[in-house]
């Protein structure tokens, strides 16, 4: 009887834990309860491993729609689109040369959705191409680069170069004529140093462009080593590092303390419109881990006021921004097939063979002087950009558009001056040729060093001091070289894809161009 | 919040809706889904899924077969649409074959358009409607073939002697015949008795009894003596010698790709060899054209093409008139007829190879590569119109194109009666060097030895006219070689050149023409003229030029006799 009852007892505590499982399981994933209320919310989104990336509260600076245009999202969002359709077309796609073009046709034509997948995938990264570049620029123009906000700045661009990686790499993949000779061009810009060391002639001794296009490439032209490296890096090592990157970086705008907003920010909204509840209970937090850490993070000793709970208000425009991205996509993917030509033939060269249009604008500068389009010039402009929020110390406008001396009139100027000198050397240089066509025997070295990229540089350069001197400001100099160099760069990628034909001649249309 | 969760609302719903549209393309936009809906097989409809035959060894899965239902493996009884409809009987079942190794085409795609490969960056798309044939060539280079009027004389004589009434070639003749030997999945080979004779579409590739006429012959004396004798003994005859050997260049010819031959026949009877080679064979004034069918079209200029941009309609423009289709061309005018000019397109478009898997390698293409047969038949007159009509017309009156100098006649009676075949042999073997003729006994590309004899006597039982029996030594001229340079001076030079390099007439001052030559056929040229050119008898009087004697002849045949030593 006794121990009827006790068995009776456990499997009614069995049959209780069973209807009670759900419920734990709940309570064991959301601890504190489910998120109704704002202080269970606000412990939900600091207890979670992918939230808590987020501050808990959110100043309603941020919200506004034109402190970010959801570019930083918007970035996000194409990688987990790229993310997923990757994964996806993984299952199909074969790297090896040739069987990697039938696996695409296979793609396209037989997977279910496969073609449909394909094109998301490949637009998806030409928006997040574009959307880095355009976060960038938002980043610089509201001045929210500068302190306590440098590192966060350097992991961008970190972040913009893997970015760009990313898209190289999955261009060979499909092994077709203009992935073949796109990547072909792209070694070969990565080979530029010898435009240098055979001037010296060091080449034999020290090529590090050899070693770069060798490590590139695994092999002397592009082939099935230069495949897997590329599918490898493309699939594997850049989103992995991406991945880790776009961590730091988010952890960093929180740590940072937000977005970057004007000092007076709290004047300039006014009071909210309806008071927002803040802790309506007490507060439960704890100091007992965050009095061992030294040094104060910038969200401490700030109040809450003019600030919203990130639950819901943050992941509305987060989710918002989000939802237009994948609709974005899906609309271009339908209207757009991803390109797909020939299969790739070593034997006959595509012409003009060009890069990824984001690469055109080298490819342009390349056309003058493979070592300044390919190393010099990038590696000044990285340079410059990672040093900017070491120069600019200054605080006056940092979070508003166009913020510091000058403000949208010197950006106004700027891109008159940028545009004007990129156009007047490209039409010179179109027009009447350079050093080379004057004169044919003229030291290589010269022409390296003498040609309209460099004086291009310098001219933005000297415009930009001139603008420092000018405003007696830094972040004046930095207005106009950003804008000039981001009107170069838009120009040159212009007539880089659009006006130059066979043998990287200029045209005014593709349909102007000799059939052979 | 409230603009978020607007905004998140309306891009949700557009999402939305895009997929719904990207479902839906998905699943109804297919065509072979409709196509397969019409489908009846022996049991009713078929299944809805996609097809494909794939061939490992050539490297292809043709999903063609997603339409052409009927063409897939077992699927054979298939019908509905047209475009499900089987295969015509060919000598390649695309069950085991596969589709675009014969037709080109895009066979991993399942949309009409890019399957027939009409698009930009497919290089190989199908061939032309009525050329499909033309698709035999990928991996076949056919031996022994004819040109147009040799096959067309073999073929008379296959008709002549009544051979349709029992045997079937190429969908003709035959009274009472055996079903196809051509395969066709799924037919049974009937047993049938009769008086049919074997069809013979195919025996160039797979052989016949060498004995055939002996058999004939005795079957014929066999059924005489019966009374039940069938209507054969009235049909068949005993054959000449001739006859049977075009009975057996007509037979070598049956490829199963009568079309091609004809194509093929007419490519070797206007003299494209001459100028063009083809699989290492032929001449080297224009490009090579052993894979020229293969151009990829994206590669192809077509601004000068009116119409379709396929290689088929630049190929007919081009026949049509070459410099415009190709500027710069060198390639003149050839005065084909239409006939012709879709024939040649047609060949052309043959010209195209595959990497082939050995035990795919057909005999023929091993014949040409490994033995180094001939692809066309090794007769004068197929020789000549393959290499030499070009130029010298396939009558041998010679040619004019404009922009080019005139190309000797060299039918004419004149110059046949006077030749000697050796000379003749040496130039062709060795060319004019200076002039268009090339010298044909190059070890590579070039005619062989009994060729060339070939192509002589051709010219003889051609015209007629015998070669002259010459009972003086190739040199007897005992002329005074100044008197000469002097007569060459004042009567020769206006149209041969001061120092006999060639104007309005013909150099002299060459070394394998001087040579070959003989001084009775110099002197005979210079004493009575050529017919039909500039050059007039000077034995004859006229008022019109001096008149030379003899001797003054032998004196000019003298002073060119000078030119041999010193011209280099």
């Amino acid at each position: 009887m006794k121990s009827a009852d006790a068995s009776g007892s456990a499997l009614g505590a069995f049959a209780d834990n069973l209807r009670a499982a759900p419920r734990r399981i709940r309570e064991g994933a959301f601890r504190g309860g489910a998120p109704h209320t704002d202080r269970t919310r606000s412990t939900f989104v600091f207890g979670n491993v992918f939230l808590h990336l987020h501050s808990v509260r959110v100043h309603r600076w941020s919200l506004r729609w034109w402190t970010t245009a959801g570019l930083g999202i918007a970035s996000v969002a194409a990688f987990l689109i790229t993310l997923v359709t990757g994964v996806l077309l993984m299952f199909y796609y074969k790297p090896y040369p040739d069987v990697a073009y039938a696996s695409i046709k296979d793609i396209h034509f037989v997977v279910p959705t496969g073609r449909f997948m394909r094109n998301i995938h490949r637009w998806a990264t030409n928006v997040m191409v574009v959307t880095v570049i355009l976060h960038m620029a938002r980043v610089f123009y509201t001045a929210a680069y500068r302190s306590p906000r440098e590192f966060n700045w350097l992991i961008g661009l970190a972040l913009l170069v893997t970015t760009l990686g990313l898209s190289f790499t999955g261009y060979l993949l499909p092994w077709d004529q203009l992935a073949y000779w796109a990547i072909t061009i792209g070694a070969n810009i990565a080979q530029s140093p010898r435009e240098v060391t055979d001037a010296l002639g060091v080449t034999d001794m020290f090529d590090p462009g050899g070693l770069q296009r060798l490590l590139l490439l695994g092999s002397d032209t592009v082939g099935p080593e230069a495949l897997i490296r590329f599918y490898l890096l493309h699939v594997m090592i850049l989103p992995l590092g991406l991945t880790m990157l776009l961590a730091v970086h988010f952890w960093r705008v929180r740590k940072d303390g937000g977005l970057a907003r004007p000092s007076d920010a709290d004047e300039r909204l006014g009071p909210p419109a309806q008071t927002y509840p803040v802790f309506t209970e007490a507060p439960a937090k704890t100091y007992s881990l965050a009095a061992v850490v030294r040094g104060r993070t910038e969200a401490v000793n700030r109040g809450p006021e003019n600030t919203l709970p990130s639950m819901p208000h943050l992941f509305y425009a987060e989710l918002a921004v989000t939802m237009l991205t994948v609709a974005v996509c899906l609309a271009l993917a339908l209207v757009s097939d991803a390109p797909l030509r020939e299969v790739a033939n070593p034997l006959v060269p595509e012409n003009p063979a060009k890069a990824p249009w984001y690469f055109l604008g080298l490819q342009e500068l390349v056309s003058f002087s493979a070592f300044m389009g390919g190393i010099g010039i990038p590696a000044i402009v990285i340079l410059g950009l990672a040093l900017i929020p070491y120069l600019d110390r200054e605080e006056v406008q940092t979070g508003d558009w166009w913020g510091g001396p000058g403000g949208w009139p010197l950006v106004r100027r700027s891109i008159a001056v940028g545009l004007g000198s990129v156009l007047a050397l490209e039409a010179f240089a179109i027009r009447f040729g350079w050093l080379r066509e004057w004169f044919p025997a003229i030291p290589q070295l010269v022409v390296t060093f003498v040609n309209p990229a460099t004086i291009l540089t310098l001219a933005y350069g000297a415009y930009s001091v001139w603008l420092v001197r000018r405003h007696a400001s830094a972040r004046a100099g930095a207005l106009g070289l950003f804008t000039c160099f981001l009107c170069g760069f838009l120009v040159l990628t212009v007539i880089g894809t659009h006006f130059r034909g066979p043998n990287w001649v200029f045209y005014w249309s593709p349909a102007d161009w000799p059939r052979h | 919040m409230q603009k978020n969760k607007l905004l998140l609302l309306a891009s949700s719903f557009t999402t939305l809706l895009l997929l719904v549209i990207a479902a839906g393309q998905e699943h109804f936009g297919k065509e072979w889904r409709d196509i397969q809906g019409q489908g009846r097989g022996e049991e009713g409809p078929i299944p809805v899924q996609l097809r494909q035959i794939v061939n490992p060894a050539l490297g292809t899965s043709d999903r063609c077969v997603s339409c052409h239902v009927a063409m897939a493996p077992g699927e054979e009884s298939v019908a509905g649409s047209p475009v499900l409809h089987r295969h015509t009987p060919a000598a390649h079942d695309p069950a085991d074959y596969g589709c675009t190794v014969c037709h080109g085409g895009q066979g991993l795609a399942t949309e009409k358009t890019d399957a027939h490969g009409d698009v930009d960056f497919w290089p190989q798309p199908m061939l032309p409607p009525g050329m499909s044939q033309a698709g035999c060539g990928t991996c076949h280079a056919y031996v022994g073939i004819p040109g147009a009027g040799v096959l067309a004389a073999s073929r008379g004589a296959f008709e002549r002697h009544s051979c349709l009434a029992c045997h079937r070639v190429d969908g003709r003749g035959g009274v009472q015949r055996r079903a196809s030997t051509l395969r066709r999945r799924g037919t049974p080979q009937p047993a049938s008795p009769g008086l049919d004779g074997p069809e013979l579409s195919r025996v160039g590739t797979t052989g016949y009894d060498a004995r055939w006429y002996e058999d004939h012959l005795a079957k014929r004396a066999g059924e005489a003596a019966d009374q039940n004798a069938t209507p054969w003994s009235t049909v068949f005859h005993p054959i000449g010698e001739a006859d049977r050997a075009a009975l057996h260049t007509y037979l070598a010819t049956r490829v199963g790709a009568p079309n091609l031959i004809e194509a093929k026949a007419t490519f070797l009877s206007t003299g494209c060899l001459g100028c063009h080679t083809v699989g290492g064979v032929g001449g080297e004034e224009g490009p090579d054209l052993t894979r020229v069918g293969d151009k990829d079209p994206g590669q192809v200029d077509f601004a000068h093409v009116p119409g379709s941009r396929s290689l088929a309609a630049w190929n007919l423009e081009h026949f049509r008139s070459p410099g415009a289709v190709a500027p710069g061309s060198q390639m003149p005018v050839l005065g084909l007829t239409e006939d012709q000019i879709r024939k040649l397109t047609f060949y052309v478009l043959s010209l195209r190879r595959r990497d082939l898997p050995g035990s795919y390698l057909p005999k023929d293409r091993l014949r040409v590569a490994r033995f180094g047969d001939r692809e066309f038949t090794t007769d004068g007159a197929t020789i000549f119109g393959a290499f030499c009509s070009g130029c010298h017309g396939l009558d041998g009156l010679g040619r004019r194109s404009p922009g080019l100098p005139a190309f000797p006649s060299i039918a004419n009676p004149d110059f046949l009666s006077r030749v000697s075949d050796d000379f003749v042999a040496a130039t062709v073997r060795l060319g004019r060097p200076g002039r268009r003729m090339p010298g044909w006994s190059r070890i590579a590309g070039g005619l062989r030895p009994d060729e060339i004899t070939a192509v002589v006597s051709y010219l003889r039982t051609r015209s007629g006219i015998a070669a002259p029996s010459d009972p003086r030594p190739k040199r007897w001229v005992q002329g005074d070689a100044r008197a000469g340079e002097r007569l060459f001076a004042s009567t020769c030079s206006g149209c041969h050149g001061a120092t006999g390099q060639g104007g309005e007439g013909p150099a002299l001052n060459n070394r394998v023409l001087l040579d070959a030559a003989t001084d009775t056929y110099l002197a005979d040229t210079i004493g009575k003229g050529r017919r039909g050119t500039a050059m007039a008898g000077f034995l004859t009087s006229s008022p019109a030029r001096r008149t030379l004697a003899a001797a003054e002849i032998e004196s000019i045949v003298a002073f060119l006799r000078t030119w041999q030593e010193n011209v280099k």
